[in-house]
């Protein structure tokens, strides 16, 4: 028999409150009901959006930017829309919220949690959202800005704790136990360790493993593009690799180039140029050890596997494979990506692994990437989406319905 | 004789002799030769220098800073040798912490014989030709338990051949042993002796525990020797010049000598000059590069610090990008009687943190007390 107690285990709160408390007060909500897609919580996160965009300090990192996009009124009308259209089409249902809502958010990928808690805060449940030990500078803004709201808002204070703990069983465990729906977000690690913990047997489970993504370029719609067309797609290259140093599970690692090897090199130094130019025309300027990051990847890879390097880039990385079949698929992180190439964009589905996520694309017709998803989907991919947009956060992920994971589904049938 | 011109220039002259460009000229010519030796002998070495440096053109060039490179990392994670596994007579290991991979070093007779003929001209250089007492501010348990800290074992199994009737001045539990000590210096006598110790355990196990027990030795004309980098340190804001001030102030040591060295380039290690910097000798020297883009820095910008040997022969470890950040201070300076460039240590780089959808918790944690 344990003697420990949920009062004595300690998290440290960062929203509404900056303190330290027990499990116990922080799971300790009002139990108010709450109707999914209340124009109530539609308009708090609109809110949020705008607090989001107006604060000098957010606006400078990209990825928050997008998120307060994503958070903007526009968006959450479209998702509330979309919610109407689902009641319509399901005349027999009444949604209610899942209910309480245990989110684990992913390590470093700072403003993704954002997205998790606010489908489900839309959709009317009570949240609890652990954050990893060490924030950002922006995360830390941005709870702040989220605390000082809830100061204003009664609702948002009462209905959602953001904290954080050192990885402790105990804790997890009681709040697996308080949650009926339980999310993972943070690789195949912290889900194997996560998932031994018990769940009420009426609770439900989403987890999202540890992912691969990558791009797929053809090489005669690129080179027929042209020089403005290659920039636009290195400004987008740019955003799905560097936004989070590489790391969101939808930044790709892999180019993979479809057509005849002849014109590879005058492909490549177009691609990588084009990258430069982007680089330099953002003044990016990755983390301070990434060089060295990528060179420890690199020269361990090279040992064993053929292919060309160029150390001459600044702020990436790019490897040549001189054949597909010695890719393996490994992440490295903080602008490193290798190029291969197949013949036919169908032979990219030859190397669909479950834990491939998102193929960005350029230059395929919707009926081949359709084709393709098709064959690939069935080993894994699950989404295809335009170079430029890996990292816009969507409400179908990894190929799940969140909406749908943060609602119950009552039936209501008459005779 | 060595079969390279080079090499007996650079072993026929004393460690400090050469002006830097002529130094630079023979250490450049023997470092072709080490990339070509190390690209005719070594298989995953080969592969790099075809694979990321555009293969035998590399063997060509005309200045140091273009000489072909590997992270020093990479010896924890590959068997790079240049030898037959039978020829190998003693493998080093880096210290590491516990988990980590360590580096393995693979030495033969030529290489290992290379490396001590250098160390003993650059130790008698600081500490003159007659050997001398030594003190090691260590517990004499430490060499017999191999696996308690490989790095602090081989430290003091190397410096052993340069003193004689070696003393350990700390107990099992660390304590220092005061009485002993001062019968160790009584017996001894006139000759001062040489104290070695790694830079953290010389400040937390003799100069605090001196203080604690309001000790004051007069130990004038000792010579105290340490490495290991002042990272532990950091936390208690003790630098250099504390680190000397409080051990005259506490033992009467005046002449304190740190020294950089790394298991990966047994041999050319870097003595602190008079000025307290760091000293490259003829038989290395030091490149520093951008973090970001590698391009090699002119002296007083910092960035990471590239070492280059000319011993190894063993494995190809001639030409190693560190992790270190540094900077050179100058070369040259005839206020010191010393050829060559010196630098100064400002750090190691951190770690890349590149967590993402992965590692949420990282690694398990112990519960927080």
């Amino acid at each position: 028999m344990s003697t420990t107690t949920d009062n004595d285990l300690l998290v440290r709160l960062l929203a509404p409150a900056l303190n330290v408390q027990s499990v116990e007060s922080a799971l300790h909500m009002n139990e108010l009901p709450a109707e999914p897609f209340s124009a109530r919580r539609c308009r708090t996160l609109g809110q949020l959006s705008r607090i989001i965009l107006q604060d000098a300090e957010l606006r400078a990192d990209a990825g928050t930017v997008a998120l307060g996009y994503w958070l903007r009124r526009a968006n959450i009308d479209r998702l509330t829309e979309a919610f109407r259209r689902r009641q319509e089409g399901e005349p027999d249902v009444v949604f209610v919220p899942a209910g309480r809502v245990f989110h684990v958010a992913p390590g470093n990928v700072d403003t993704m949690f954002v997205y998790s808690w606010a489908l489900s805060y839309l959709c009317g449940n009570r949240n609890i959202v652990r954050l990893s030990g060490e924030q950002s500078q922006v995360l830390v803004r941005l709870l702040g800005l989220l605390s000082r709201q809830m100061q204003d808002d009664a609702e948002l204070a009462e209905g959602n704790r953001f904290l954080t703990y050192e990885h402790n069983q105990s804790i997890s465990a009681a709040f697996s136990r308080w949650a009926t729906h339980r999310v993972l977000w943070g690789g195949d690690e912290t889900v194997s360790l996560l998932r031994t913990l018990p769940l009420s047997p009426h609770a439900s489970e989403r987890a999202f493993g540890s992912k691969f993504s990558y791009s797929v370029i053809s090489i005669r719609a690129y080179l027929e593009a042209g020089i403005d067309a290659a920039s636009k797609l290195a400004a987008g290259f740019f955003n799905d690799v560097f936004w989070f140093d590489q790391m969101a599970c939808s930044s790709p690692h892999l180019v993979m180039w479809v057509g005849s090897p002849e014109q590879m090199d005058t492909t490549l130094d177009r691609f990588h140029h084009a990258l430069a130019k982007e680089i330099e025309r953002r003044g990016y300027r990755g983390g301070s050890s990434n060089a060295i990051h990528r060179l420890n990847f690199v020269f361990d890879l090279a040992c064993e596997t053929d292919l060309t390097a160029d150390l001459n880039q600044k702020e990436f990385l790019a490897v040549r494979l001189s054949d597909t079949a010695a890719l393996r698929k490994e992440i490295c992180g903080g602008g490193l990506f290798t190029h291969s190439r197949v013949d036919h964009l169908l032979d990219v589905a030859e190397l669909g692994e479950e834990r491939d996520q998102t193929i960005t694309h350029f230059g395929f017709s919707r009926t081949e990437l359709r084709e393709l998803a098709q064959r690939a989907g069935a080993r894994g991919l699950d989404r295809f989406v335009p170079i430029g947009e890996a990292l816009s956060f969507e409400a179908i992920w990894d190929g799940y319905d969140l909406i749908g994971d943060f609602l119950r589904r009552v039936t209501v049938r008459v005779k | 004789m060595t079969g390279s011109p080079a090499l007996d220039k650079l072993m026929a002259s004393s460690p400090y002799s050469l002006p830097q460009r002529e130094k630079r000229a023979v250490l450049t010519e023997r470092t072709r030769e080490l990339t070509r030796h190390h690209y005719e002998r070594c298989d995953l070495y080969r592969n790099l220098l075809d694979r990321i440096f555009g293969g035998p053109k590399a063997l060509q060039f005309d200045t140091l800073e273009d000489a072909p490179f590997f992270p020093v990392s990479l010896f924890k994670t590959r068997e790079l040798r240049s030898v037959d596994p039978a020829a190998v007579v003693k493998t080093l290991t880096s210290s590491g912490t516990t988990g980590q991979a360590v580096s393995r070093i693979h030495l033969d007779a030529g290489t290992a014989q290379l490396q001590s003929r250098t160390l003993v001209k650059i130790m008698q250089h600081f500490l003159g030709v007659q050997r001398r007492p030594m003190v090691f501010l260590d517990h004499p348990g430490v060499i017999r338990d191999r696996r308690s800290s490989s790095a602090r074992a081989a430290g003091i199994l190397g410096m052993l051949p340069f003193g004689r009737q070696p003393f350990y001045a700390l107990r099992d539990d660390m304590s220092l042993d005061v009485d002993g000590l001062l019968e160790y210096i009584r017996k001894v006598g006139e000759q001062s002796p040489i104290f070695f110790g790694f830079t953290y355990m010389v400040w937390q196990y003799f100069v605090e525990a001196l203080e604690k027990l309001n000790l004051q030795l007069s130990l004038a004309g000792a010579i105290l020797l340490h490495s290991g980098g002042w990272k532990k340190l950091e936390p208690l804001k003790v630098g250099q010049e504390e680190f000397r001030h409080r051990l005259i102030a506490v033992a009467g040591i005046e002449s304190v000598i740190n020294f950089y060295g790394m298991v990966e380039q047994v041999g050319s290690v870097y003595f602190e000059n008079p000025l307290h910097f760091l000293h490259a000798s003829i038989y290395s020297d030091i490149i520093v590069r951008d973090t970001n883009t590698l391009k090699p820095l002119p002296p007083g910008r910092q960035g990471l610090i590239q070492v280059i040997s000319a011993l190894p022969e063993s494995y190809p470890g001639h030409s190693l990008l560190t992790e270190d950040i540094g900077m050179v201070e100058g070369s040259d300076n005839p206020a010191i009687g010393m050829h060559g460039q010196y630098f100064r240590i400002l750090g190691r780089l951190a770690k890349a943190d590149l967590r993402g959808c992965s590692d949420t918790f990282q690694k398990p944690l112990p519960m927080p007390s």
